[in-house]
């Protein structure tokens, strides 16, 4: 089912959490709304759910507005943080409970519990206290307890941030294939930019109450629509450089550390713009690092190594306080404090104003 | 086990048996004293294990008003006090269920609201309902008598029971706000998700959940209301109308006490609360929510 919100807003007294969202959630998809905490997610959600009153705007399922129901007249499934089981039923119980309270047959809803549990792989378990289950087994009676339902939409608040790395990892691809099976419409909050790549269909990116980019995370990567989105997503962040526009040999250039390199074909800047202020975004991905007398490399000093696995990061000081980050093979040898360079790939320069913070448009149009 | 663990329970059990003796002597002798003839109950040296065995203490406190009217010569003045021991039973009795009715079902209330709904001095409640638990009751005790006759409550069991929920509501419901802060409010909102009205989420998810501590506050409700002594004294007077606690005192009549009758009583008395915590003991260790949140 489709969700739409229209100019939808939610203050707590005078903090005003979300401010006037316009966003529509195309059915059947896998969409995530990511930001940092306090960004307004998991209030979105909360309204959406119909836990929470927004304070002005509407939302609507498919044809119907819904924001004056309650959650239980939503049709909705919502899977905590927390899990929130409860404590006192067993396993069976917690995920049959909703049925009950819909009034199912006993033996109906046995059979569909005992389905889910199949499927979930915690049919062994369904005699169990909460309390006697390990965190993923506890996620997966969370998840049952959502799946039951048939809802017409799946919310999930940060479902695997209780788990540990490898079952986080584990838990990922399974949520995507029950999605891939369910075809609910689900929408997942989440801090982080991991889950939401490999899970989204769309990715919702969020800061201060403001959708900053609704996009595919493909385009949210790639074509970052402002400064805090190409910051925020990527690991380890996006480089950022102030730079000013010039003129080289009849073509716009930029200049960073007193060296220049041509401005990339996907960005057309007229000549007049010369010395016009901007922000050269790169990823560590797109630096390499290069012999210190090639024309378009930018020298300096290496001011930070760091290991992370199968690469090694290293931060080359080209500038004093400007400091860019390459991330390159594990092989790659670099001595603290020696002379260095560095080279951005220009098919993947970014580049944003720095006073409203937007990207450039480009020439090579979207994705 | 090694010589050092032996060593280590022999000592633990040890005290254990001296700890648990030095609690219990009293209820033993308590329960020999009664089932002792007079004769022997001053006997030197005494005996724990009584030499003679006899039931004429308790009789004589279930025989009631009836026995004793039979002469047709007694009058109501000459009534020994233990003909009013069932009476008296049944007052605990009645105050006892009706203050721990009272004041565990209000401060669940009370307290589950205090907790999930907003509104001013929200906070401050608890801890100022905390603080009025911890003046001593002499001081409530002679106000709430003037209330009490300005409102002609003196001398009912209703003014034990609402003494008794002024003293008790207010620890019930910083114990319940305690338990109900600890019941996290994603499981109610997953009930709601779930389809549960606001009602059914009360009863079917927070009430089992919070069981353990509803079984707390009763049990701790219980044991004041059935052992209080002063508010009995202050607001009542009639013979028929007083708690055990009171009641029993009239077997120190100021010149002899009736040892027998009193032991009698005080063992009857223990017998309900003994039972009581035999079966609630389990409640009260009952594996509370633990786990049902986060890891």
């Amino acid at each position: 089912m489709e969700v739409r919100l229209e100019r939808l807003s939610k203050s707590f007294g005078a903090n005003a959490v979300l401010k006037a969202l316009d966003l529509t959630f195309p059915e059947r998809k896998f969409i995530t709304l990511l930001g940092p905490s306090g960004c307004g997610k998991t209030t979105l959600l909360r309204l959406i759910s119909g836990l929470e009153r927004a304070s002005s705007g509407s939302i609507h399922f498919g044809s119907e507005r819904v924001d004056h129901l309650a959650p239980a007249d939503r049709n909705i499934a919502m899977v905590f943080q927390s899990y929130a089981l409860y404590p006192t039923m067993d396993v069976a119980a917690n995920i049959g409970y909703g049925l009950k309270v819909r009034g199912v047959p006993t033996s109906e809803r046995v059979d569909k519990v005992g389905a889910v549990a199949k499927v979930l792989e915690i049919a062994h378990l369904l005699a169990r206290k909460p309390r006697a289950l390990s965190g993923g087994q506890r996620q997966r009676v969370a998840l049952g307890r959502a799946m039951v339902r048939k809802p017409d939409i799946f919310l999930m608040d940060e479902p695997l941030s209780n788990l540990d790395a490898k079952l986080r990892a584990t838990m990922r691809g399974e949520l995507k294939r029950f999605h891939l099976d369910l075809q609910t419409t689900s929408i997942y909050v989440t801090h982080d930019q991991l889950e939401a790549m490999t899970m989204s269909d769309l990715v919702a990116v969020m800061n201060e109450g403001v959708v900053q980019q609704f996009a595919t995370p493909e385009e949210v990567y790639d074509r970052p629509v402002n400064l805090f989105v190409a910051g925020f997503i990527g690991s380890p962040p996006m480089n950022f450089c102030d730079v000013i526009v010039t003129e080289q040999a009849g073509r716009a250039a930029l200049v960073l550390a007193g060296r220049s390199f041509p401005l990339p074909d996907h960005f057309n800047l007229s000549r007049l713009e010369e010395g016009r202020r901007l922000v050269l975004g790169i990823r560590p991905q797109d630096v390499v690092l290069a012999e210190r007398d090639d024309p378009h490399a930018i020298p300096g000093s290496v001011w930070m190594v760091e290991l992370i696995g199968s690469e090694r990061l290293v931060e080359v000081e080209v500038a004093p306080k400007v400091r860019v980050c390459a991330e390159v093979k594990a092989e790659v040898r670099a001595v603290l404090d020696s002379p260095a360079a560095v080279a951005f790939n220009p098919a993947k320069i970014h580049l944003f104003d720095p006073k409203t913070g937007l990207a450039l448009p480009r020439s090579d149009g979207p994705l | 086990m090694n010589l050092r663990g032996l060593l280590g329970r022999f000592v633990l059990y040890s005290l254990l048996v001296i700890v648990t003796t030095i609690v219990c002597f009293p209820l033993i002798w308590a329960l020999s004293t009664s089932l002792k003839p007079k004769s022997e109950i001053f006997a030197w040296p005494p005996t724990l294990w009584p030499n003679e065995w006899t039931l004429e203490n308790y009789s004589a406190l279930f025989a009631g008003k009836q026995a004793y009217f039979q002469g047709g010569s007694a009058s109501a003045g000459a009534v020994p006090p233990s003909a009013f021991f069932l009476d008296w039973f049944m007052n605990s009795v009645i105050v006892a269920v009706g203050t721990t009715a009272i004041s565990t079902i209000v401060s669940t209330l009370a307290a589950y609201s205090l907790t999930r709904f907003r509104f001013p001095g929200q906070r401050v409640v608890p801890y100022l309902a905390l603080v009025g638990y911890m003046v001593p009751s002499i001081i409530f005790v002679f106000p709430m008598f003037l209330v009490m006759a300005d409102l002609s409550l003196t001398d009912t069991l209703l003014s034990l029971v609402l003494g008794y929920v002024c003293i008790t509501l207010p620890f019930c419901m910083w114990l319940m706000w305690a338990f109900f802060r600890g019941v996290p409010v994603e499981i109610e909102e997953a009930a709601l998700v779930d389809g549960a009205s606001r009602l059914r989420v009360f009863v079917e998810i927070v009430l089992p959940t919070a069981w353990p501590g509803i079984v707390a506050a009763a049990i701790f409700t219980l044991i004041v209301s059935w052992n209080d002594y002063l508010f009995g004294r202050v607001f009542m007077n009639s013979m028929e109308n007083l708690p055990l606690t009171v009641g029993v005192m009239h077997f120190f009549d100021g010149t002899h006490v009736d040892w027998g009758l009193m032991m009698a009583s005080s063992v009857l008395m223990t017998v309900p609360m003994a039972v009581l915590f035999a079966l609630l003991q389990r409640h009260l260790v009952a594996g509370f929510g633990a786990g049902a949140v986060k890891g």
